[in-house]
């Protein structure tokens, strides 16, 4: 490689010179990243356009159910309006504990059950034996999708609930646990005898529970009496014991054998007039995760005492509890009406649960009152459906499949009354079966009516989505000139026409059926695209059709269209990580094969060498696996110690310490190759990243010390060590001093050697950014996870070297290849694209309790760390030895970050545009919505950190080289 | 891998081969695809029920198939492209047919014997990298990977036997593409496209490893070698 040396007027001339380059650069250079940012803001435009179409809310309504006003008129002469007898029907208890115990999974509560292929009971089997063994009334509860959307959002629930209905009829509600509820429920609850505890520690098994026993205890004794009528107390324990081990694991045990004790300490002190109800809100999964719509994640257990004979059961079997969830689910809706007649409440207005049957069967099997119960809610949900009806101004068909079971239920019932002989029990069967078949009719329509989506709004996000691929196509793969010089243009067009499309927008969003917010970021991104598409017209000399037009190219092309296709499929969505695994191969020999056959030796051996190594590195990692659910039995998991935990396995341990020794190593030897690993490349890769990876590797052999017991005392916490460690994140961004000039090659006495330094100036000195940023993604890590990011770094640098060594360092084949890697990497660090793979543990890894906005930020650096080193990484593919004065490095580093994005952005409108096209597919929350939500965030994040750290840190490290070796004239 | 012998020469690509230009040739050369492809799908059903066994017992024909077609129609080794022979022109003694026999038998049975040794195993390793299973179905990755080994090398053993120059032109896709180059990649892109099958959820007997990889590769030796003898013909894969 030669250096572009060339003669110019000497002196003050040159000097000048050179400082209005400079200028020009650090210009040129701002106005990129600008542009970048605008492509970030067209994204998030189109994307919060679809989402706010995709997932759509029902409507609240205000209406309350009153106590004196029953929806139907009630006979048998029970007196309406009387909290103290009962609203609507008689009330059967006074007072009410419920104990939530989170992620209560329905086999922890029933004996083990061996099955074929597992005979042997685990830790989390007959723990919990109280449930079983005291006569209850013990059912699976199956969540809905109904309550899912107000679990996680901590806003208030404006709508008639449960706990509002207490509180108004003057009921005293004590709450002590989770404090989520306050956030749900704000003032409902006695604030004297009330404790909240900060939910989201999962690190943390017995604080939140060792209090609520503290504050719930003394409540049940004698002198306690008349200062509460409900207590709800929420026990965290087993879910966190399943977060942080999995529900396989002696803690898991521990917990549940405790929760045991307490169950039945608890029972002891309850008198007859107190209903006691222990459930779960959900259950977990293999691993102890939950988020998902598996069965283990859905099936929870629910349990109901009382001291007084209250409950029955249908028949004679069903006096034991059920050995599956499957035997007798109810819905956790049911829980809403059941406890309301059971309290002496009235059913709150928007019920769609049914009465739970046993409930009110009574000793005897009596279903008359099973009867009168189910009528005043089906009466209810009537009333709420003809409420709901009129908001949204819905007609009211009298034949829909509702109208005729109402019809129909409320001719049975006439009929019985109207008989002249006395109801027997087989007519209250009758009507209670006839009115539970309008509730859960009514149910599904409601399902399939709070399912629809606005086809309207999700297709304004997907053309924005569409023009922004465009525009990126183009600013990639469309100007035959120098990218940086046009930047400019687009950007003030751009930007222009996004505040006017913004405003115009605004102003068309008067018309009352449209949203005003919609409208105008409807306007913003369709003007900023359609104007950044004309500031290209003065270019129009310049620009050419952005098709492949080389081999590398075109296979580039090929494999994101087949990989975008194949999001169509459930099987293809759920088998990515293997078929990225098979892409990358093929690409490696490919790359292998085209090394084999360069012109020069040198490239030959350089180019095979590392396609070698970069398929290893990519077989490798390809062992660490995480399985999704749909992947079993086909899949085994190896990133944690067994498929059932969340911990890693002991002898992982050495994977830490193997990158301690040997990634410095790696790194040394690629700077070493062109002699460029000299002065601060040494202190930072020689010693600073060694001391880093060090304290990396002792913070996970402490954490594992503290999860196994090895140190006696408890306290031994991983956070200890942290302080110590140079590696907070806060360091690495004020940290920037390390771009200081690198090469030292002048001072070399060899003319030979000085053509060696120059070699890779550049690139070495852009390559300080990924290994920094390396280090704080591999804390956050798992010791598996650590392992596979760090083939991931000793990969990118293999095809560096390998695309120097093809010389394809223009072409669309390193940035694609870093976007595939990206993905592969995500999988191999653990996580699929499923909710239930974050691995939220990571925010407590710098940090003992949430902290904003630390925690979020550390949840996806863990959760993304593949998708932002390779990010960060992309600028280094133009600038891997070329000469130190080279010009036009700019616009190449930004037509590679806009090539990179580009995969990102395909990935991202297929999986859109699938989701929308399959909304009816029967695995579409589970599979197809998942991954549509992981490419759009995926999407937003790399390009924000593509622009802000990697384009970012360009502006240091090409700008201490050209300070050095003079600034290239344009 | 093959290691250079010759430094910083430039791989200048080769020419299409040509088959030998007799009757018998011509006819076989047409033969053996037809031969190739029909005996694997007259098995296909018991290769989806065993194809352990199915695999291991086919291979023997494969490789007289192979065999045959190397010495029927191909030129081994250093020979250049023997001039089309007139009709009369071929009368030789017993004596040098005897010696003429001995000059492909070795040559062939040379080519199988590195398909079987060197071929296969470099084959397997590859396999594994693509994502073979790594732990288990050992026997039927290995077979899998000697019949991509016999569909593949014999013929360019033969014809280009161990010249490290030839070879980096074979790796490099810069060998103009003809009958015999033509069926070892088109074996290569079946096999890579038989893959795609496996994970979709159709639950078919004939989803499950290899069945879909051997059927791919025999499709694809069929077509490349049409598509490399007819159609693109001289053709070059330009990489760079």
């Amino acid at each position: 490689m030669e250096d572009g040396e060339r003669d110019g007027p000497a002196g003050e001339d040159l000097k000048a010179q050179n400082q209005r380059a400079a200028v020009q650069f650090k210009a040129q250079h701002a106005l990129v990243v600008a542009f970048f940012l605008l492509l970030f803001v067209f994204h998030a435009l189109g994307i919060y356009l679809f989402c706010s179409g995709f997932l759509l809310s029902r409507l609240v309504l205000q209406d309350r159910s009153q106590c004196d006003l029953p929806p139907i008129e009630v006979q048998h002469g029970h007196s309406v309006g009387s909290i103290e007898s009962g609203c609507w029907h008689p009330k059967s208890f006074d007072k009410a504990v419920v104990i939530l115990v989170d992620a209560l999974r329905y086999d922890f509560t029933v004996p083990f059950q061996p099955r074929p292929g597992d005979d042997q009971p685990r830790h989390f089997h007959n723990a919990l034996p109280v449930l079983y063994e005291t006569s209850g009334l013990t059912t699976g509860t199956l969540p809905t999708f109904i309550d899912a959307g107000s679990n996680f959002a901590g806003t208030a629930i404006d709508e008639d609930n449960l706990v509002e209905q207490l509180y108004k009829a003057g009921k005293k509600v004590v709450h002590i646990g989770d404090d989520t509820w306050h956030s749900l429920f704000p003032g409902y609850f006695e604030p004297n005898l009330t404790k909240p505890f900060d939910s989201f520690n999962v690190w943390d098994l017995h604080t939140v529970d060792n209090g609520v026993n503290e504050h719930l205890f003394p409540l049940l004794e004698d002198n306690m009496q008349g200062r509460w009528d409900v207590i709800i107390g929420h026990y965290l324990g087993v879910d966190h014991a399943g977060h942080r081990y999995g529900p396989n694991h002696p803690a898991m045990h521990e917990k549940l054998k405790q929760m045991d004790d307490i169950l039945r300490r608890m029972i002891d002190k309850l008198d007859d007039s107190t209903l006691l109800v222990v459930m779960g809100d959900h259950g977990m999964d293999v691993k102890g995760d939950h988020g998902g719509e598996s069965d283990d994640e859905v099936e929870a257990a629910l349990w109901m005492y009382s001291k007084r004979p209250v409950f029955g059961s249908r028949d004679a079997d069903s006096v034991r509890p059920p050995l599956t969830a499957k035997e007798r689910a109810v819905g956790q809706i049911d829980l809403v009406p059941t406890l309301a007649f059971l309290l002496g409440l009235p059913v709150p207005f928007n019920n769609l649960g049914q009465p739970i049957a046993e409930a009110f069967l009574g000793p005897k099997t009596d279903f008359d009152n099973l009867a009168k119960v189910s009528r005043l809610t089906s009466a209810q949900i009537h009333r709420y459906q003809g409420q709901y009806a009129k908001a949204r101004n819905f007609e009211e068909s009298a034949t829909s499949s509702t109208s005729l079971l109402w019809q129909e239920a409320n001719r049975v019932y006439n009929a019985v009354q109207s008989a002249t002989r006395k109801p027997t029990s087989s007519d209250a069967s009758r009507i209670a079966n006839a009115f539970t078949a309008y509730q859960a009719e009514h149910l599904r329509i409601c399902r399939g009516l709070w399912a629809r989506f606005d086809l309207v709004s999700m297709s304004m996000g997907i053309a924005a989505l569409i023009g922004t691929f465009a525009v990126i196509a183009i600013y990639a793969h469309g100007i035959g000139a120098d990218r940086a010089t046009i930047t400019p243009l687009l950007l003030a067009w751009g930007a222009a026409g996004t505040a006017a499309g913004g405003v115009a927008g605004a102003a068309v969003g008067f018309i009352p059926s449209l949203s005003l917010i919609q409208i105008s970021a409807f306007g913003a991104a369709v003007g900023g695209i359609s104007a950044t598409l004309v500031g290209l017209w003065p270019a129009r000399k310049i620009l050419k059709m952005p098709v492949p037009r080389t081999f590398w190219g075109g296979l580039c092309f090929l494999v994101t269209l087949l990989l975008c296709v194949g999001f169509a499929s459930n099987s293809f969505t759920i088998w990515e990580d293997e078929q990225l695994l098979f892409i990358l191969t093929t690409f490696a020999v490919l790359m292998l094969g085209s090394s084999l056959g360069q012109a020069s030796r040198e490239d030959r051996v350089l180019g095979a060498a590392n396609s070698v190594s970069f398929l290893v590195a990519t077989r490798l990692s390809s062992l660490s696996r995480l399985c999704r659910e749909e992947q079993m039995p086909n899949c085994r998991s190896t990133y944690y110690a067994s498929a059932t935990s969340s911990t890693s396995a002991s002898w992982q341990l050495i994977i830490p310490v193997l990158v301690f020794a040997v990634l410095p190593s790696a790194i040394a030897f690629f700077f070493g190759r062109t002699r460029n690993y000299e002065g601060i490349g040494v202190v930072w890769v020689g010693y600073a990243m060694r001391v880093g990876l060090f304290l990396v590797a002792l913070f996970w052999v402490l954490d594992a010390a503290d999860d196994n017991g090895w140190i006696p005392s408890h306290e031994a916490a991983p956070q200890a060590v942290e302080p110590t460690s140079p590696v907070s994140p806060e360091a690495f961004q004020t940290d920037e001093p390390i771009f200081t000039p690198l090469n030292n090659a002048p001072e070399k006495p060899k003319p030979k050697l000085i053509i060696f330094g120059y070699a890779n100036t550049h690139g070495t000195r852009y390559l300080l950014l990924p290994s920094l940023w390396i280090l704080a993604l591999l804390l956050l890590q798992k010791p598996m996870g650590q392992g596979t990011l760090a083939l991931c770094l000793v990969s990118i640098l293999n095809i560096l070297e390998t695309l120097d060594a093809l010389d394809q360092r223009h072409s669309p084949l390193g940035p694609t290849l870093f976007a595939l890697m990206g993905s592969y990497y995500f999988f191999k660090t653990g996580h699929q694209a499923a909710l239930a793979t974050i691995q939220w543990e990571s925010a407590f890894i710098p940090l003992k309790a949430i902290a904003y906005p630390w925690s979020p930020i550390f949840v996806i650096l863990s959760t993304f760390g593949a998708q932002i080193l390779c990010a960060i990484a992309v600028p280094a593919i133009s600038l891997w030895k070329v000469p130190p004065k080279q010009p036009g490095l700019l616009g190449r580093v930004a037509g590679a970050m806009a090539t990179h994005v580009l995969f990102y952005a395909a990935i991202a409108l297929a999986t859109v545009v699938e989701a929308a096209w399959l909304r009816r597919h029967l695995m579409l929350y589970r599979v197809f919505m998942p991954r549509m939500l992981l490419a759009i965030i995926v999407l937003l994040l790399v390009e924000f950190v593509g622009a802000v750290v990697a384009l970012v840190g360009v502006r240091w490290s090409v700008g201490s080289v050209y300070e050095v070796f003079g600034w290239p004239g344009t | 891998m093959t290691t250079p012998t010759k430094p910083d020469t430039a791989l200048k690509p080769g020419k299409p081969l040509d088959l030998l230009q007799t009757q018998p040739s011509l006819f076989f050369a047409n033969l053996q695809p037809i031969l190739l492809l029909g005996t694997l799908l007259l098995s296909f059903r018991s290769l989806v029920a065993d194809p352990v066994n199915t695999l291991l017992f086919l291979a023997p024909t494969i490789a007289i198939v192979q065999a045959l077609y190397c010495i029927i129609c191909l030129p081994s080794t250093g020979d250049t492209a023997t001039p089309a022979t007139k009709p009369g022109q071929k009368k030789k003694t017993p004596r040098t047919q005897r010696q003429d026999i001995w000059a492909k038998v070795i040559p062939v049975f040379l080519s199988l014997t590195l398909t079987a040794l060197l071929s296969t195993p470099l084959l397997y390793i590859l396999l594994i990298l693509f994502g073979a299973p790594l732990t288990t179905h050992h026997l039927h990755t290995l077979l899998l990977a000697l019949h991509l080994a016999l569909l593949t090398t014999p013929h360019l053993f033969y014809v280009h036997g161990l010249d490290a120059t030839a070879w980096l032109r074979i790796a490099s896709l810069h060998l103009p593409v003809d009958e015999v180059y033509g069926m070892s990649l088109g074996a290569c892109v079946g096999a890579w496209l038989g893959a795609i099958p496996i994970p979709l959820d159709w639950d078919r007997e004939w989803q499950k490893w290899p069945v879909t990889v051997v059927v791919g590769m025999y499709g694809g030796a069929f077509v490349g070698k049409l598509v490399g003898g007819y159609l693109f013909r001289g053709w070059r894969i330009k990489l760079s």
